[in-house]
């Protein structure tokens, strides 16, 4: 049965790889055409923020352990390396903010700078948006604030200029960087809603494995892919139950709710499977 | 050769002028993420022709309120945007409520979700569509 199911598995990651070339292939020519998809498919990464207020609202103590060094920005040498770690640091300042340690931020928010300079992405972060930063100093959601449209800055800035790729891997960066936070506190609390909360991230990683695999042919991007395939067979064996239910609108407030239910179904063994899996990525992307 | 030279500057100049107005498109519909939400972080974008549609996955979290906001063109209502769930359920459309630019949505649940938008070929045949998501 297990050589069965390796055979399996190997057939479907050669499977995955051929198309990630083929994807790869026709990136390209669509990268010499068009600066933005044209009907083509976009993807929607939730925001680290997000998670982070998550995590605080569950009662965990801030912890300056579970963030990456910003004396390490640094040793980053490659597009890719800064790229990834644009977007870990992009976490960091979201958690360090959401816990009012200002000073912190303040030098994370630094780096980012520094990084985002480095990768010629201009117009996103910069002096100014760091004393904006400075003095919002105390009101936490126009500091968040500040800095998702920094980072939606430099995400428009990325597709404008045909460099979709980078852009993805700052996504993907604090993607991980926040699910490593999250599995962290989840084996250290065994808190409830950030169990479900990891396992909800089936849905975000198949996307980010789509979003990526057009780069697959680029060097680096053929192994973080890989790994995340790896991850996502982790992933496979938590179940999703969903159940439609109708939407109830106020036209008078522009508000829809939307009723529908997702159960989470995820076992204390899957979690610590996919917590290593993610603790060795994520250290391996931070140095 | 003088022909090829035209229609190569032609055309860097076409894409630079679309690349500019989409740009402006999309700065006008983030002033809709008003002071309440958090950007989401990300610029969702494409030229769409005729009955072209743009989609995207998106996941949006239980608990979460969203806002949406669909521009094209420098005027209200030429962006529809609709929500799909995974079975394809429909959740929202816009043209149900007058192409509004922007609208909100409170998600019990965690749900994943295909947002697609098309031209409101009444208003416009070709454009740049830009759409922005914050949430609270």
């Amino acid at each position: 049965m297990f050589a069965l199911c390796s055979i399996f598995m190997v057939g479907c990651v050669s499977d995955v790889k051929k198309e990630a070339q083929d994807e790869a292939a026709n990136a390209d020519s669509a990268a010499a055409n068009r600066i933005m998809t044209i009907g083509g498919n976009m993807f929607s990464i939730p925001s680290p923020i997000q998670t982070a207020l998550l995590i605080e609202k569950s009662g965990a103590e801030y912890d300056k352990k579970f963030l990456n060094d910003p004396k390490k920005s640094t040793t980053y040498a490659t597009i890719y390396q800064k790229a990834l770690n644009l977007g870990v640091y992009g976490a960091d300042v979201g958690y360090v903010t959401i816990y009012d340690q200002s000073q912190d931020a303040l030098k994370y928010l630094g780096v980012i700078n520094k990084l985002a300079d480095e990768l010629g992405i201009t117009g996103a972060f910069d002096e100014q948006t760091i004393k904006r930063f400075e003095s919002n100093f105390g009101k936490r959601d126009s500091m968040l604030s500040l800095v998702s449209v920094a980072y939606r800055n430099s995400d428009a800035f990325l597709k404008e200029n045909d460099r979709m790729n980078v852009g993805a891997l700052i996504l993907a960066g604090g993607w991980i960087e926040t699910l490593y936070f999250s599995t962290q506190l989840a084996a250290k609390s065994g808190n409830k809603d950030i169990i479900n909360r990891i396992g909800e991230q089936k849905y975000t990683l198949n996307n980010i494995v789509k979003m990526l695999t057009p780069y697959y042919d680029q060097p680096e991007y053929d192994a973080l892919v890989d790994e995340l395939i790896e991850l996502s067979y982790d992933f496979d064996a938590i179940d999703i139950k969903y159940t439609y239910g109708p939407s109830t609108v106020d036209v008078a407030t522009k508000t829809t709710t939307i009723n529908s239910k997702t159960e989470v179904i995820i076992t204390k063994e899957h979690l610590k499977g996919i917590a290593a899996r993610v603790e060795k990525l994520r250290n391996k992307i931070v140095g | 050769m003088r022909t090829i030279i035209i229609a190569i500057l032609v055309s860097f100049a076409f894409a630079a002028n679309v690349s500019a107005q989409c740009d402006s498109i999309a700065s006008i519909c983030s002033k809709n993420i008003t002071a309440k939400y958090i950007s989401d972080g990300q610029s969702y974008r494409a030229l769409l022709n005729g009955e072209e549609v743009a989609e995207f996955k998106a996941t949006f979290y239980g608990g979460s309120t969203y806002r949406i906001a669909a521009c094209s063109g420098f005027t209200a209502g030429n962006l529809i945007f609709s929500i799909y769930d995974e079975d394809r359920n429909l959740l929202y459309s816009s043209s149900d409520y007058k192409n509004a630019s922007y609208w909100d949505f409170k998600f019990a649940s965690t749900v994943d979700c295909t947002v697609e938008a098309k031209l409101n070929s009444n208003n416009l045949k070709s454009g740049c569509a830009a759409m922005v998501i914050g949430f609270k």
